[in-house]
């Protein structure tokens, strides 16, 4: 600040515009912290590292335990200079879900992670340089409602990396694809090859470079959006969500329901046997 | 209190058709709190999510800082689950985003791919691209088989084929030689000096030299095979002469069937012991046998 002063003073210049001309350029300072639950499994910690590897912006932070104090999160990303956080929250061992939030003052979304597939398990050829900027593709299904709009926003300032973040590369060799399908996210990661696949050689200038998918794969079903950063009052539900734990019961219950109807016929079957007894044969005992 | 009286003079006289009304209304509250039980109402602030959006939207800023491109038209696909529409509709969205961000970077002025010789780490290392790729070759390696196998086994299935005409083939030429040499022992034994002749001739150009000079010998003693005894033939044919010996001895399903030796009486009389239960004869030991001399 003290060199801004000083070259302000020198030339005569307005401070205050010099300032906000520099915040101007500086504001786009992105960095994301991201952060699992405990009791997380190895997919759930391989797409966080799958993550951490395309996003040179973000910061990995140890597992926490954070189910009821939400704000903890909030302060971590103080300390580590983050203003937004993936806050990768495991349930059961099963369901993973993934807070988007905007550290200090919101918005903050959650999401149900859906149809995982980490770079890992997905054999797919492409690969892309680490640490380079993406592309971002957005469906056009994105402007369609206000809530969309919103998170597409919000994709934008978190899986964009800014440019000259401190360990990006200033290239482009691939695309985050978001799509609205079925009133879900669906992400995917295509590296953009511009070589020729057959001679290896560079394409004509009029061709279309083509894409090879990298990976991981994943779907983002929208749960809730908060005004606050974890927490705050609700500005968007998602009425298609049904809670895992919700499918789960009713599939126990449709097992359980077969179980109830074979009892409930048996004992019809006793009472009706009960109502009507067969008639005594008058020709029972001639031979006795 | 003029009016709780008259109040209470009105339940009085209508006390049924209060009791009614309150019966009414306990059933429309019912049912009230079961529809708001069905029909969840769901939070949409629509005006607070478009002022969030403003509020923290960076639409200002140029593009190569945001680098996000929304696609022409809007992702159709009829069923999710469908992966084959729905990853082709994602190919073509992120196909478009790549082309039209290519112009906008190269409008900023900022270089799009990374130099030939500029190398750096990747996002998946040398190994993970190594096993991706021996899982590849390993596909197409399996396919290759499978394909190989199915191949050959169409060609056994032909080979087969030919293999059992060969059989055959092979079979007729064998039975058509036994026919024919079958026949040549017929003429042969029924003794037709004329037709004798002409197969000496035949068996002569078949080239058995010393069936020859033995033939010849027959001929001498009056053209007629020469056969033993009655007694050597009783013999051969008891004991075997010629034809092939082993397992002659061994009882047969029809030998072991035969019980025409069998005597139920003499099995049954109390004389009858079995041969391998006959007791030897006693013959007595040496110092008893040397006294009695």
């Amino acid at each position: 600040m003290a060199t801004l002063y000083k070259t302000a003073k020198s030339e005569f210049m307005d401070v205050d515009d010099l300032i906000e001309e520099k915040e101007k350029l500086t504001n786009i300072k992105h960095r994301v912290l991201m952060v699992a639950s405990r009791g997380s499994t190895y997919r759930h910690r391989h797409l966080l590292n799958d993550l951490e590897a395309l996003l040179p912006h973000s910061k990995k932070e140890a597992k926490i335990e954070a189910k009821k104090d939400m704000e903890l999160l909030n302060e971590l990303a103080e300390i580590h200079n983050c203003n937004n956080v993936f806050y990768f929250e495991t349930r059961k061992h099963t369901d993973l879900y993934m807070w988007i939030s905007r550290a200090p003052s919101g918005p903050s979304v959650k999401f149900q992670v859906q149809n995982l597939h980490t770079m890992d398990e997905l054999k797919m050829t492409g690969n892309c340089l680490k640490g380079s900027r993406p592309i971002l593709s957005f469906d056009a299904n994105f402007d369609s409602e206000p809530h969309l709009q919103l998170l597409k926003e919000i994709f934008t300032q978190t899986f964009g990396v800014p440019k000259g973040a401190r360990k990006s590369k200033p290239f482009f060799d691939h695309v985050f694809t978001f799509s609205v399908v079925d009133g879900r996210i669906w992400f995917r990661n295509f590296q953009i090859a511009e070589k020729d696949s057959t001679t290896g050689g560079d394409l004509a200038k009029d061709d279309k470079p083509t894409l090879i998918e990298i990976g991981p794969r994943f779907v983002l079903n929208p749960i809730r959006i908060f005004e606050g950063s974890f927490g705050g009052p609700t500005l968007y539900e998602n009425p298609k969500f049904i809670s895992p734990n919700v499918i789960r019961a009713n599939i126990l219950r449709q097992k359980a329901a077969k179980h109830a109807g074979r009892m409930n016929n048996a004992t019809e079957r006793e009472n009706r046997s009960k109502e009507n007894p067969l008639p005594v044969d008058p020709l029972k005992d001639v031979f006795e | 209190m003029s009016d709780s009286e008259h109040e209470h003079i009105y339940s009085d006289n209508d006390a049924l058709l209060e009791d009614e009304e309150t019966a009414l209304e306990i059933a429309a509250l019912e049912s009230g709190s079961m529809q708001s039980e069905k029909v969840k109402e769901y939070i949409n602030h629509k005006a607070a999510l478009a002022a969030l959006l403003e509020e923290i939207s960076q639409k200002n800023l140029d593009w190569i800082q945001r680098c996000d491109i929304v696609s022409s038209a809007p992702i159709v696909v009829e069923k999710a689950d469908n992966d084959l529409d729905r990853e082709l509709s994602f190919y073509q969205q992120a196909l478009e985003a790549a082309i039209l961000g290519k112009q906008q970077v190269l409008k900023a002025g900022v270089p799009f791919e990374r130099p030939n010789d500029y190398f750096a780490e990747m996002v998946k290392s040398d190994s993970h691209m190594a096993r991706i790729r021996q899982k590849l070759l390993d596909q197409q390696k399996g396919i290759q088989n499978a394909e190989e196998a199915k191949k050959q086994r169409q060609l056994r299935k032909y080979g087969k084929k030919i293999q059992q005409e060969k059989i055959k083939e092979r079979e007729d030429q064998k039975k058509a030689a036994l026919e024919k040499i079958s026949s040549i022992k017929k003429r042969l034994r029924s003794g037709d000096m004329g037709d004798a002749d002409d197969f000496e001739i035949d068996i002569d150009s078949d080239g058995e030299s010393g069936k020859k000079g033995k033939l010849g010998r027959d001929k001498a003693k009056g053209g007629r095979k020469l056969l033993p005894n009655k007694k050597r033939q009783n013999k051969n044919e008891k004991f075997g002469f010629g034809g092939k010996k082993r397992g002659m001895k061994n009882n047969t399903a029809e030998s072991s069937a035969d019980l025409s030796s069998f005597s139920a009486k003499r099995n049954k009389s109390s004389k009858f012991v079995a041969p391998s239960k006959r007791g030897k004869s006693q013959r007595p030991g040496k110092s008893k046998r040397q006294r009695a001399f």
